[in-house]
């Protein structure tokens, strides 16, 4: 399953994913945007992977916070747009 | 960490004959550490390609970004970079594309924007002493009235930035779009339909050959923060031809995003 989020003024956020029991499954964001350390999209990916399918935006980027240290930096993606973009993958043809 | 200026670095240029998509790789993963490291002097280094290359971000899906049948159709290697940032469409000829190695001190306490604006502030006065009027687009665009002439990626490692920009000086668009998935999601808030209309090449704005540009460009930061000549280091090259072998030839690496 596929969703994307173009973030207004950032950039394209992809999630591939499969759910399994009711879970998400082999997640994977991509997309163009910059993240630094580079290692922050393995632990990203891990963080999602588990999560219930009807998990709402909110509680995906309450997880993806914790998840986060404070020295990993974003530009053009956020833990919101990558939460849209889960729900999107998880509800094709859905806006959020 | 105190801020330093441009000028506060002894600034080595360097301008090889071309080389493989897989060493251009290798050599920007190298110089930023060496510079990280202080056994380099800060550098701007100008690219020149040996061979047509699609290259994708270091956070971009392989199977999303690159038509596989279409670059294998058109002789085009692909090639995964250390940046963040969009595909870029390479055939020799056609981009100037150039790195800068810095100390972190040079961007510290500025936002993303920021440093991406201050690192090609030099390339925004070459430009309009080129008589293009450009400036940045955030995040990482060089725009003018026209449209996109260059995308920038940065990445921090070992205490050194790398900035690296890829300008359009002419583009085969059909071939572009034929390689390129660009989707609709990532135009949407671009205010065009069309992934053509988007780029603006440096040919057909200056009327120059590519060669007379690039050295608009050295003499230009040349005169704003010096610049010496300088070449590859045998170890540098010998550790980048190693990498450009083990690493960013891999199918790991470059399918590392699937």
């Amino acid at each position: 399953m596929h969703g994307e989020y173009k973030m207004p003024g950032g950039k394209l956020v992809v999630i591939d994913l499969d759910l399994h029991n009711g879970h998400l499954a082999n997640v994977q964001l991509s997309g163009d945007f910059f993240l630094e350390p580079d290692s922050a999209l393995h632990t990203i990916n891990v963080v999602l992977t588990g999560q219930p399918a009807d998990a709402d935006e909110a509680s995906l980027v309450t997880t993806l916070h914790a998840a986060l240290s404070s020295e990993v930096m974003m530009y053009g993606v956020s833990p919101e747009a990558i939460a849209v973009a889960v729900r999107r993958a998880v509800r094709p043809g859905s806006d959020a | 960490m105190m801020r330093t200026d441009w000028r506060d670095h002894d600034w080595q240029l360097i301008h090889t004959a071309p080389q493989s998509p897989t060493l251009h790789m290798a050599l920007d993963d190298v110089l930023t550490h060496e510079v990280g490291a202080g056994r380099r002097a800060p550098t701007l280094r100008i690219w020149e390609w040996a061979t047509p290359a699609v290259v994708i971000g270091r956070f971009q899906s392989l199977r999303n970004e690159v038509d596989a049948e279409a670059v294998q159709r058109h002789g085009i290697q692909v090639v995964r970079r250390i940046s963040g940032g969009g595909a870029m469409f390479i055939e020799p000829g056609n981009t100037i594309t150039y790195s800068i190695y810095a100390p972190l001190s040079l961007i510290t306490g500025m936002s993303f924007q920021e440093a991406y604006a201050f690192m090609d502030t030099w390339v925004i006065e070459a430009l309009g002493e080129l008589g293009i009027q450009a400036w940045y687009q955030p995040l990482n665009d060089i725009t003018s009235a026209g449209g996109k002439i260059a995308g920038a990626a940065q990445a921090h490692r070992g205490g050194a930035v790398l900035h690296h920009v890829t300008m359009a000086y002419d583009i085969d668009t059909t071939k572009m779009l034929d390689v390129l998935r660009i989707g609709r999601e990532k135009l949407s808030d671009k205010g065009t339909t069309s992934a053509a209309k988007r780029v603006d090449p440096l040919r057909s704005q200056t009327g120059l050959p590519r060669e007379a540009v690039i050295e608009k460009m050295i003499d230009t930061f040349r005169r704003l923060h010096q610049l010496h000549d300088d070449v590859l280091q045998p170890g540098e090259l010998a550790r980048a031809e190693t990498l450009a072998r083990e690493k960013f030839s891999s199918p790991a690496w470059l399918a590392d995003v699937v």
